[in-house]
């Protein structure tokens, strides 16, 4: 069990920059999830706190200790590949019990090891199968009892998820939370997969070009998001956002068919007179407006059926897009008009240049 | 029908190739059983009494057993030092890019192609002031000219195919670097590091060139040399020349057959995913 302080860690690639002076904590026991667009450093940010790549600069702290330049095997982490890199020609009794018996683990204690995470992975049947012999989700499962066995202080995993099936993608996200929940080891979690960090993390780092857009619970993340990349990456539908106008003299914001009352308390100033507005699908109701909600008002452009639910496409006066999703047996048809009311404590604001937060006060 | 037809045509093609590639060897194992006066009778003696003669005369005149155990001892050397030297050089090159890693690796290709008799003086010069000339560490020295590329060449791509995240995690099991070499790699690459062994084996095993110059004296002949001894006479002895052939071609057939099945299976094993 160990906390992990990433101190100001950049990482350059001949001119270019993975990582830039970045900064995390993770603390003990958490279940901590690195969430971006492929490319925005998360997994290379994994293999130096694994010790298989060094910072140019900065320093990785394990427990206090300095690690940034110790070797993998000196770290104490364990790592579930992408790929699972499960040794092909050994027994997956073999897989397990090698880092154990490089460890100098006796015989007995590697015996009770295997026979708990086989039981914890539900892998028993197969221990004396090569890989080769078998599915996907059974070797996701041997990669991670390889690394539960060696009861590592992190164990590092990235996108281990990533190359199975979605139904069984589900089934092991649970599993991964329930062993999580068993185990406590403090976990770093990469992947770009929105709603498996918000399924797994206890809290998420949203990264994007080799930067932290924002850290925090998934509820935080989702319902503050930092600036208008976050609220853009998290969720699905994702967030609509809408370029807008700030009218300072009317405390409004406005766009064609969209009529916000806000004052200026509610906010800090724009850095000019645009503005992005944005609300989940989910906060917008069809109906009309009471005092203190905002109402965005379009016409229908494509109705999707997805079965229990629909989407419809809504398309504002001067084009713009807002996507929301209504119970099936409303009747919503192509062309319609639609008007909706946003409760304005669930409206967001962004910098239209910068994409900063600008709400400091959500009511 | 039209199916059988071609099935059938296609059969007598391979039939014919077949016999274009066997018969020569059947004439060679024939000829080295059959009594000398039936060796050239026309039409051929289909049916003869098979007899040792050849066998003999080539182990009792020409010393083939020695010539042999000669062949074993260049062989053997010729390829553990090969692989010794090749199979780092090979991992190198795969695992590691590094200023110029590219133009070593041409280099090796094209060393494999020079042209042996090119060097064969210089290389004769140097082994007479090295008092090299007549032992068997020459030989095997000087093969690796042609070795280590062969080597290098086939245990690139062989290495290339493991995948780097195999090593990691064994780096992360707390393996060192050298160990994930031996049991994580080598293993892994096997059926590459044999069929590259075995070739380097046959060339080490069929040169002559550099072995009739750099080992001329009776008792440190290779076989293959011992062959050119029996050209110099008025008569050519057929029976000892065919039974020395056979016992020279035996170990490289047999070689033959046994990468065969290595390079039928594709050299791959399907290591991740």
């Amino acid at each position: 069990m160990a906390e992990i302080q990433i101190e100001g860690v950049t990482k350059r690639y001949a001119a270019t920059e993975v990582l830039k002076r970045l900064d995390l904590n993770v603390t003990q026991g958490e279940f901590m999830v690195l969430l971006g667009p492929s490319g925005c450093g998360k997994t290379t940010l994994l293999r130096m706190i694994a010790g298989l790549e060094t910072p140019s600069t900065g320093r990785i702290l394990m427990n206090g200790q300095d690690i940034t330049l110790a070797p993998p095997a000196k770290r104490d982490v364990g790592m579930v590949f992408q790929s699972y890199a499960l040794y092909p020609h050994m027994t997956v009794r073999q897989n397990i019990s090698l880092g154990l018996r490089l460890r100098k683990i006796d015989e007995k204690e590697i015996t009770r090891r295997i026979e708990f995470v086989a039981n914890l992975v539900q892998i028993a049947p197969y221990l004396d199968r090569k890989p080769r012999a078998l599915s996907g989700g059974q070797r996701q499962r041997v990669a991670l009892a390889r690394v539960i066995a060696r009861e590592p202080s992190v164990s590092l995993m990235d996108e281990p998820l990533s190359n199975i099936d979605a139904q069984l993608r589900m089934v092991m996200r649970a599993e991964l939370l329930r062993i999580h929940r068993k185990v406590g080891m403090t976990t770093i979690y990469v992947t770009h997969d929105q709603e498996e960090a918000m399924g797994l993390g206890d809290r998420i780092t949203v990264m994007n070009f080799g930067h932290v857009e924002q850290i925090g619970a998934p509820d935080e993340i989702y319902s503050r998001p930092a600036n208008a990349f976050v609220a853009r990456f998290i969720g699905a539908p994702r967030m609509n956002l809408i370029n807008a106008r700030y009218r300072a003299g009317a405390n409004s914001i406005e766009a064609p068919g969209i009529h916000a009352p806000f004052s200026a308390s509610e906010f800090s100033a724009p850095s000019g007179e645009s503005i992005i507005l944005g609300f989940r699908g989910e906060d917008a109701t069809p109906g009309e407006a009471a005092a203190g909600e905002v109402t965005i008002e379009g016409r229908i452009d494509v109705v999707e059926h997805l079965g229990a639910q629909m989407e419809v496409h809504l398309r504002l006066d001067d084009g713009q897009e807002a996507v929301l999703r209504r119970p099936r047996n409303e009747s919503w048809r192509e062309g319609d008009r639609m008007r909706l009311v946003v409760p304005a404590r669930n409206l967001h604001l962004f910098d239209a240049e910068s994409g900063a937060a600008l709400r400091t006060a959500y009511h | 029908m039209k199916p059988k037809l071609t099935t059938f045509l296609h059969g007598l093609f391979l039939l014919a190739i077949a016999v274009v590639i066997l018969f020569p060897l059947y004439w060679m194992v024939a000829s080295s059983f059959k009594p000398s006066g039936q060796i050239f009778q026309m039409p051929p003696a289909w049916l003869f009494h098979p007899q040792l003669h050849g066998y003999g005369a080539a182990i009792r005149e020409g010393d083939m057993l020695r010539a042999l155990l000669n062949s074993v001892i260049v062989t053997l050397g010729a390829v553990a030092l090969g692989i010794a030297v090749g199979a780092p050089a090979a991992y190198g090159l795969a695992r590691y890019s590094f200023k110029g890693s590219a133009q070593v690796q041409f280099w090796y290709v094209t060393n494999w192609m020079l042209v042996p008799v090119v060097v064969l003086i210089p290389f004769y010069l140097l082994a007479s002031d090295l008092r090299l000339i007549n032992n068997p560490i020459v030989l095997i020295v000087i093969y690796q000219t042609f070795v280590v590329p062969l080597v290098v060449w086939l245990l690139v791509d062989q290495f290339r195919a493991v995948p780097v995240a195999l090593e990691e995690a064994a780096l992360l099991d707390g393996m060192s670097r050298f160990g994930i070499f031996l049991r994580i790699t080598l293993p892994l690459t096997l059926p590459g590091m044999t069929v590259a062994a075995i070739l380097a084996g046959i060339f080490a095993w069929n040169d002559l060139l550099y072995a009739f110059i750099l080992t001329p004296s009776d008792f440190a002949r290779t076989a293959p040399t011992v062959m050119m001894t029996y050209l110099g006479g008025y008569i050519i002895p057929w029976g000892r020349v065919m039974a020395s052939a056979v016992m020279i071609t035996g170990p490289v057939v047999i070689g033959g057959i046994a990468i065969h099945k290595y390079i039928a299976r594709g050299l791959t094993l399907g290591a991740v995913k």
